[in-house]
């Protein structure tokens, strides 16, 4: 009966970014914000894992206070309590502060068998938080799992490398980050969102926490990525087919 | 004693690290360290790549995760102090650094594309993609090392100076972790290699079915080329190897020639071909967002377009 | 905006997208060209409770507000209206005179499938020679012993060929002035003497199933009778007013859907090369767009939440059909204008919007009707 932390985080909608015109900036100015696309995978683990081998499953997310609209969309996705860690302070966290303030609230509060954790988050995408994490907390750690097994005190747990998958044995409690193709995410029913306004919310804030978290990496700036290439379009006709092998004799691919 | 270090779990990855610290070390005025596991005499080799020295860790057991080196190479950085830290990009490789970084308690740039030593604030800035690869962000370490992971095939490996010598220095210490590795499923060897084909062929969602591979296949094969596809094809639908797609999260390809077909052209799988030498997409959907990065396109269904266009191809070939 | 959303209310429209783009999305082109029911996007909505939204729980609702109720179906019917429309029918015509008017025995036996999903229901009003004449029918109902016989053919019966649960109203005294002498009942497809008569084709909404439902000799115990005697008329209308808030829900998901559309495919087509939302003629199109679907979402989310309080909304409900039906109507053209000759081929979805979007000024009250409602309600 494992008790089981899944950490999700709140961010920006990427496909809402613009590039100011003219410039390489990025204009934020009307972006949404959502659930990790990967968390959902993590959410959807811990759901999973609870019809399976019973247990509880809560909520872990560190963000500003406008975060707090993220709580009732993740309740709504199998946690049954949510712990919101927060401080208006806390945006544009490095990963090195995140997991120290995960680590802090879980230490303060949270009892647990299995932490789990997104392959990344959408944000960022600096898959540092769930390793970082773990070895904060002092326990045993698994990374881009697609499969986990939950056996007497262990989990076993697939994770994918390089040249294969590697099959570990984890003693719990341990914290594991999953990767998006280890299940399809639920679309939550109407009863998942109304059951998720019921449930318990427990707010963490700094004070509570009686600590300080100083980034230890400084962003100097973010640019725009620029990729644009000048299109020419032909048709599909044989007078664009023959353009086209004109192009690839051109490249030297056709000899 | 400071230097550059760097560490990675492959051969190849290696050698890019040695080239790119060697050229940072050479910057910073320090030395350049590699940690190696790997007790093959390959340090003959790694001397002639520009390490001035191995530092060699000790052998892992059997059914001992990498993972288990993370103490071990934490005292050692703690006591050595290096001013940077390069990592290899694999899976292993990230978590160990995040997990390093941890025990340092210092910053750790992922999956770093280019870095750069500021000579006047002493500092190596560093670069990554942010937002699904629609943001650049230059990041700076507060404190010291100074760390970041570096994906495959970012730099080149460089040239070997023949006679070039280094020392090696071997640390020992206990390896103990409660993880085991009960079992290794190797990837069953379909030896595409995509990263070093020439020309790909990559297919898109708007391919209908997984036989339909076949056209992108003739295509590829009228031009010497491997299919590679985006990542729903390779993790939703299984249709292709999974080392065979494109994108943020998969294989960053700089072939002569990339062809996609059917491919929507999301940023997440584009920034994976930015260093294509020249793009071509077939898309039916003319506003379909590859065309933004491609060099010519042809709008139209895929299913008229490839076979004439391999068919062209092949009378282009004969005459 | 003075209806500002509640978080719940965001996250259960939130979900409603998610739900429309993965079940509803990839089959909406399909369902519409085949005129197929879409039974198993209607088997997830049960699942997921979407079947009985404004009813409470203790009868297998969510429990919702009919506000939210008016969301979640615009959020649907922005996918596809047919099936907006197959659900809206379903709860507000099928399940809603029930909740309002059964006994507590008929909403056990009836109101609770019908809000978990696992019947179907529907309404049975418009006969061949009364549309908006209502008290023109001629369908009868007469008392033998413990049942009444039904008989008549009700025609352009929404979920007639897949529903279980119909509503059915019928003249009980011919002697009284007729909307006095017509009574309710719910009548289910197993009545023996019920048949599902000529199935049609229809230029929208395709997918949504109407048809003729015969009544010959048809039984129908007189527990199963709704309301009082003599209440039928009554029923009837207030379930109208209620239908009306969910048909213009259904015709704002249209509008919205037109918009989306026009504000993408204006931006994305390149002609003289600069995106056609460059001119003015598609911005001012666009505005007009913009501006009618705010007015549009103002009048219905009002006369939603004028139900909600319990205050009349009989003329707001008219108001917001009348408006909306029209606003989608005209602005699904011009969302077919913007797209130009691709607007016209099927597989766009402007084309479908347009074709949905007509039937919204006619069924449940047409557009005349709603002005007659309305007109009555200021010059009494």
């Amino acid at each position: 009966m494992p008790r089981i932390i899944t950490c999700f985080k709140w961010v920006v909608d990427q496909a809402d970014i613009r590039v100011v015109p003219g410039t390489d900036e990025l204009s934020l100015d009307r972006v949404g914000y959502r659930i990790s696309e990967y968390d959902r995978n993590c959410l959807e683990e811990g759901a999973r894992l609870k019809e399976q081998y019973g247990g509880e499953v809560v909520g872990l997310t560190v963000g500003i206070p406008g975060a707090k609209k993220s709580i009732k969309d993740a309740l709504s996705r199998g946690p049954e309590k949510a712990y919101f860690v927060t401080d208006p302070s806390f945006s544009n966290l490095e990963p090195g502060q995140t997991a120290a303030i995960m680590a802090a609230a879980i230490s303060s509060q949270i009892e647990y068998d299995l932490i789990i954790c997104g392959e990344g988050s959408g944000d960022l995408y600096a898959q540092q938080v769930g390793p970082r994490l773990a070895e904060m907390l002092g326990i045993p750690c698994a990374v881009f799992v697609n499969k986990i097994e939950i056996k007497e005190k262990e989990a076993i747990v697939e994770c994918k490398v390089e040249d294969g998958v590697e099959v570990l044995a984890l003693p719990l409690p341990a914290l594991i980050t999953v990767l998006p193709d280890i299940n399809t995410p639920r679309v939550p029913g109407l009863k998942d969102t109304l059951a998720a306004g019921k449930k318990p919310v427990e707010e963490i804030t700094l004070q509570d926490l009686n600590k300080s978290f100083d980034p230890y990496l400084e962003t100097l700036n973010v640019r725009a990525t620029s990729m644009e290439r000048t299109c020419e379009k032909m048709d599909a006709g044989s007078e664009g087919i023959a353009k086209m092998v004109a192009v690839l004799t051109k490249a030297g691919v056709i000899s | 004693m400071a230097g550059v270090w760097i560490l990675a779990d492959n051969h190849d990855q290696i050698l890019e690290l040695l080239a790119a610290g060697r050229s940072l070390a050479d910057d910073i005025g320090m030395g350049l360290h590699l940690l190696l596991w790997d007790r093959e005499e390959k340090s003959g080799e790694y001397f002639s790549y520009g390490a001035d020295e191995i530092i060699l860790l000790p052998a892992l057991a059997d059914g001992q995760p990498l993972s288990v080196y993370i103490p071990l190479i934490a005292e050692e950085a703690a006591r050595e102090k290096p001013e940077v830290f390069l990592i290899g990009g694999s899976n292993r490789c990230k978590e160990l650094a995040a997990r390093i970084a941890t025990r340092l308690e210092t910053g750790l740039c992922s999956e770093c594309t280019a870095f750069h030593f500021n000579q006047d604030l002493k500092r190596l800035e560093m670069e990554r993609m942010i937002y699904g690869g629609v943001g650049v962000q230059t990041v700076a370490s507060t404190s010291k090392p100074q760390m970041a992971t570096i994906p495959p095939r970012t730099f080149s490996p460089g040239s070997p100076l023949e006679g070039r010598e280094g020392k090696t220095r071997e640390i020992t210490g206990a390896l103990e972790t409660p993880v085991r590795v009960l079992e290794k499923k190797a990837k069953s060897k379909e030896q595409v290699n995509i990263r070093e084909a020439k020309v790909v062929v990559c297919v898109g969602r708007g391919l209908e079915n997984e036989e339909d591979l076949q056209l992108a296949r003739e295509l590829a094969e009228v031009l010497g080329g491997e299919v590679a596809c985006t990542r729903p094809i390779a993790e939703e639908l299984h249709w292709l190897p999974e080392e065979t797609y494109i994108g943020l999260s998969g294989q960053v390809i700089k072939p002569h020639l990339y062809i996609g077909i059917g491919v929507s052209g999301q940023i997440q799988h584009t920034v994976g071909i930015r260093d294509a030498k020249t793009v071509i997409a077939i898309n039916r959907d003319e506003n379909a967002a590859i065309f933004e990065v491609a060099d010519y396109g042809i709008i139209g269904d895929l299913y008229e377009v490839v076979p004439q266009l391999t068919r062209a191809i092949k009378e282009k070939v004969k005459s | 905006m003075i209806f500002k959303l509640t978080e719940e209310q965001e996250l259960i429209v939130a979900n409603m997208r998610e739900f429309a783009q993965k079940y509803v999305d990839p089959i909406a082109v399909e369902i519409d060209e085949e005129s197929r029911h879409p039974a198993e996007v209607m088997e997830k909505l049960a699942e997921d409770g979407w079947m009985g939204m404004p009813y409470p729980a203790e009868y297998g609702g969510a429990g919702l507000d009919f506000l939210t109720y008016a969301m979640v179906i615009e959020e649907l019917s922005r996918s596809c209206a047919a099936t907006g429309f197959t659900v809206s029918c379903h709860t507000g015509l099928g399940a809603g005179p029930i909740f309002e008017y059964g006994t507590e025995e008929q909403k056990q036996k009836y109101l609770i499938p019908l809000c978990k999903g696992e019947k179907l229901g529907g309404f049975a009003l418009t006969e061949p020679g009364a549309g908006t004449d209502v008290a023109a029918g001629s369908t009868t109902a007469v008392l033998d012993g413990d049942e009444y016989v039904l008989n008549g053919t009700k025609t352009f019966i929404s979920n007639g060929p897949v529903g279980d649960i119909f509503i059915v109203v019928a003249i009980t005294d011919k002697e009284l002035s007729a909307p006095k002498g017509m009574s309710a009942f719910i009548v289910t497809k197993d009545n023996p003497g019920f048949r599902v008569g000529e199935i049609f084709k229809k230029m929208g909404i395709r997918s949504s199933q109407t048809s003729e439902i015969i009544l010959k000799d048809c039984r129908v115990p007189k527990e199963d009778l709704l309301g009082k005697v003599g209440q039928g008329f009554r029923i009837a209308m207030q379930s109208l007013d209620n239908g009306r808030i969910g048909v213009a829900s259904q015709a704002l998901g249209i509008a919205q859907a037109s918009l989306d559309e026009s504000i993408k495919y204006s931006k994305e087509r390149i002609q003289f090369n600069k995106p056609i939302a460059r001119n003015q003629a598609i911005q001012w199109m666009i505005a007009d767009m913009v501006t009618d679907i705010a007015a549009a979402r103002f009048l219905t989310y009002n006369a939603a939440y004028l139900k909600d309080q319990g205050l009349p909304y009989s003329k707001e409900a008219s108001m917001a059909k009348l408006f909306t039906a029209e606003t989608a109507m005209r602005h699904s053209s011009k969302a077919v204008q913007i797209h130009g000759g691709y607007g016209y081929i099927k597989g766009f979805k402007v084309e479908r919007l347009m074709r949905d979007a007509k039937i919204t000024e006619i069924y449940e009250g047409t557009s005349e009707a709603q002005r007659m409602v309305i007109a009555a309600n200021v010059l009494r």
